[in-house]
């Protein structure tokens, strides 16, 4: 088996043949902010020892002299003999593009923290350079107590609040301790990023005002605890900091996301959507900000669709008009099961295409269904549970705009955030009316939520705490425009 | 009487401009208000509901029909009261405590209000004690429920509760809705009929109202 072995911080492990490099590095902390599609550059390397053929797509990435030097795209690369390579710069490359990123060189190691319903990610990071030293994952133990975050509130609410803030700290300590384990060292900072219902667990804040109306958290701040107080090995004296809720159930993940795309320096109007069951969402006219969560449901993720699935083999990911039929692709390339979000809004925009589909959601075939492929198809209860889903994002989107006197075309550009923001065919997107913009101006953007989380280990201690001040949080409910928007959203255009 | 076919069409497909203007006409000249109820706002309605039970319809289409009919009730309402007609059943409709959810709990409304009830909207986040007041105080037959949120399901069975304490459980009709809601929960916690859209929601309802 070939060997790999990762530079600066000097990683080796062995890979099947023919093993798709993007994979390997992802386990090692480097994302793909583009979804591995080979457009950002986010996962670059340079080949230090052995060799990697360069692809269209490297070509089309690198300049001559680049390729020369050895940068490839980790997403596009195969490993297929021994190799040597050291990653690229861990500065967002998202960044990258326009926005210079401040970074302020720190003393010492610090620990970034991805705090999902779902997943938990912890980055150890030499504050000197921001290199990312050790990645590791896990689930949320919580998920035990309800998948989603309703779920785990009603559980808090009826007294398993501390056993639920008792778990994720206990796992959290586990994957630092081995971290530092593995790259031993004093942490000088712990930044947690996560959504209020996780900031409020994590933190031991109580989740009531989250559980009632107005649902407005009442210490939305951050959160400061010792790392020695929560037992996390080798953290004694370390402050742990729940980076701060923007209001409601808009959390500490989207403000490390606008710390990760840089929102708040651009002059420009800009947007940033996380795409998951909340729907959250972020509009800056260059000034002002404002943010909602639109409470989408959890459709995208393939649930309350009659052949959902989440995107694993067997789901159908992306569909195209092919001749008079539609064309798809199935993840692991062996026959389908079902269908994922990302293939479910492509369907949706193809069907429209082909005219299966009127304005209106209804399904104008005589079966009344979109096949896409032997035993998977769309119902018309399937594309209404869509309709409800994007015409929320889409109301919500519509109404913070209007709070800034902004149309969606003044935007200069609309980050995606999340798993499924990333595999979203933007183009589809665009076509079914969840964005409000051509693919062009929507780029996705990773893991915010930990790339925020590592930025706000080595910015200014209160740069987070001033773009906080500057985002305000819009109860959609109170809305009176709701109701119309939603309608308008609910249509294919 | 003039033949009013365009106004149950206006209904039907969402024209609130139209299904007032001809509300209006009809009544300058004259018709009987609770004819023009029975004849077209009822008929029209329950084709509404139709359409959105067999899939033709969705929430948009149902809530500017709702919409259109609610304008030309409001044309007629006052003439009713005056005539002292008789309604089906009182209705008092609610979303429950700590859910502000009302887009579903509208629409049953209004489907219920163009189905021929006396409809009180008693809002969102509605308390156990404000169902129970209705009761006491408007002379209410059926109790509808609203839930959208997990968390706040349980809300509807401390509404019973609430009833059966206050000794009006055996007066009044218990209908519950909303996305989570199953049929299971509603005989779990003794209501008397569950349904899972607006339309039949208004079948439900007159079949309570029958047995009542
Ligand atoms: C629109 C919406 C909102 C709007 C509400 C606007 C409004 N004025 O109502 C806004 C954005 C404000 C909102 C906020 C929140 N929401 Co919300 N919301 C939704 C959404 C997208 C659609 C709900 C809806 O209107 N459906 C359309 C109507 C027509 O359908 P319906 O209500 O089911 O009604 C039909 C039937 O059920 C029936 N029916 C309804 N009531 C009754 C009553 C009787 C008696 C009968 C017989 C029948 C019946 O008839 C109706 C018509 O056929 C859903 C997700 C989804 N995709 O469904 C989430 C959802 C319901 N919301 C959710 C949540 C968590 C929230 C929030 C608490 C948090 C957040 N995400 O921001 C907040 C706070 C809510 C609050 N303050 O109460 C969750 C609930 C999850 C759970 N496990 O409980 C959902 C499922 C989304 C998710 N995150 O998964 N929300």
């Amino acid at each position: 088996m070939p060997r790999v072995r990762l530079l600066p911080q000097d990683e080796s492990f062995e890979a099947p043949a023919g093993a798709a490099l993007g994979d390997l590095l992802f386990s090692h902390g480097v994302e793909q902010p583009c979804g591995g599609r080979g457009r950002c550059r986010g996962c670059r390397v340079q080949v230090v020892a052995g060799a990697l053929a360069p692809g269209d797509d490297d070509r089309a990435s690198f300049s001559a002299v680049e390729l020369a030097q050895g940068w490839r795209l980790g997403c596009r690369a195969r490993v297929d003999a021994d190799l040597t390579v050291a990653l690229g710069r861990w500065s967002s490359p998202v960044l990258a593009d326009d926005t210079p990123l401040v970074l302020e060189p720190r003393d010492g190691l610090g620990i970034a923290i991805d705090l999902g319903s779902t997943t938990l990610v912890a980055q150890l990071v030499d504050r000197a350079n921001g290199q990312v030293l050790g990645v590791r994952t896990a689930l949320n133990p919580q998920a035990r107590r309800g998948a989603d975050i309703m779920t785990r509130i009603d559980h808090a609410m009826h007294g398993g609040a501390a056993e639920l803030t008792a778990l994720v700290r206990a796992e959290l300590g586990r994957l630092v301790g081995e971290l530092l384990a593995a790259h031993p060292g004093t942490p000088r900072l712990v930044t947690v990023a996560g959504n209020s219902v996780m900031h409020h667990l994590f933190a031991g804040v109580d989740l009531a005002p989250l559980s009632t109306p107005p649902y407005e958290p009442e210490q939305s701040g951050e959160v400061a605890l010792d790392g020695g107080a929560l037992g996390w090995p080798g953290c004694a004296g370390c402050p742990v900091v729940a980076l701060p809720c923007l209001g409601g159930f808009v959390g500490g993940d989207i403000l490390a996301g606008l710390l990760a795309t840089g929102m708040g320096q651009d002059p420009r109007p800009s947007a940033l959507i996380d795409l998951g069951t909340n729907g959250e969402i972020a509009v800056s006219d260059g000034t002002r900000m404002v943010c909602a969560s639109t409470a989408a449901g959890p459709a995208f993720e393939g649930a309350a669709i009659s052949c959902g699935m989440r995107a694993a083999t067997g789901a159908v990911s992306t569909v195209r008009v092919d001749g008079d039929g539609l064309a798809v692709t199935v993840l692991g390339g062996g026959a389908a099961r079902g269908v994922c979000g990302s293939g479910l809004i492509d369907a949706c925009a193809a069907a429209r295409r082909l005219g299966w589909l009127a304005g209106t959601g209804r399904i104008k075939r005589e079966d009344r269904l979109i096949p896409l492929a032997p035993g998977v198809a769309l119902t018309q209860g399937d594309v209404r549970q869509v309709q409800l889903a994007k015409g929320a994002v889409a109301a919500g989107f519509d109404l913070l705009l209007r709070r800034l006197g902004l149309r969606a075309q003044d935007l200069g550009r609309v980050w995606l955030a999340g798993a499924f923001g990333n595999a979203i065919d933007r183009a589809s997107a665009h076509a079914v009316g969840l964005l409000p913009l051509p693919p062009e101006r929507v780029t996705p953007a990773g893991n915010t939520a930990l790339l925020g989380a590592r930025l706000a280990l080595s910015h200014d201690d209160h740069a987070y705490a001033a773009l906080r001040a500057r985002c305000t949080h819009i109860a959609l409910k109170q809305d009176e425009a709701f109701e119309d928007a939603y309608l308008e959203g609910m249509a294919f255009p | 009487m003039v033949d009013l076919s365009p106004l149950r069409d206006a209904i039907i497909d969402g024209n609130a401009k139209m299904a007032k203007a001809l509300t209006d006409q009809a009544l300058k000249e004259g018709t009987d208000p609770q004819s023009i109820v029975t004849t077209y706002l009822i008929p029209a309605m329950d084709e509404v509901g139709r359409r959105f039970e067999c899939n033709e319809y969705f929430v948009p289409e149902l809530l500017i029909a709702a919409r259109a009919m609610k304008g030309s009730m409001e044309l007629i309402r006052p003439l009713l009261v005056k005539g002292g007609v008789q309604p089906i059943a009182t209705v008092a409709i609610g979303t429950v405590k700590g859910d502000l959810h009302d887009i579903g709990k509208n629409l049953v409304a209004s489907m219920l209000e163009g189905g021929g009830f006396t409809v009180v909207d008693l809002g969102v986040d509605v308390a156990p004690e404000k169902f129970v007041a209705s009761v006491q105080e408007k002379g209410v037959n059926i109790i509808c429920l609203s839930a959208l949120l997990t968390t706040t399901m349980p809300a509807m069975k401390d509404t019973i509760a609430a009833l059966n304490s206050a000794g009006l459980r055996g007066k009044v009709k218990v209908m519950i809705g909303g996305a989570p809601v199953i049929q299971r929960y509603s005989d779990e916690i003794g209501a008397d009929g569950y349904s899972d859209n607006a339309s039949s929601a208004v079948q439900l309802a007159r079949k309570l109202a029958a047995a009542a």
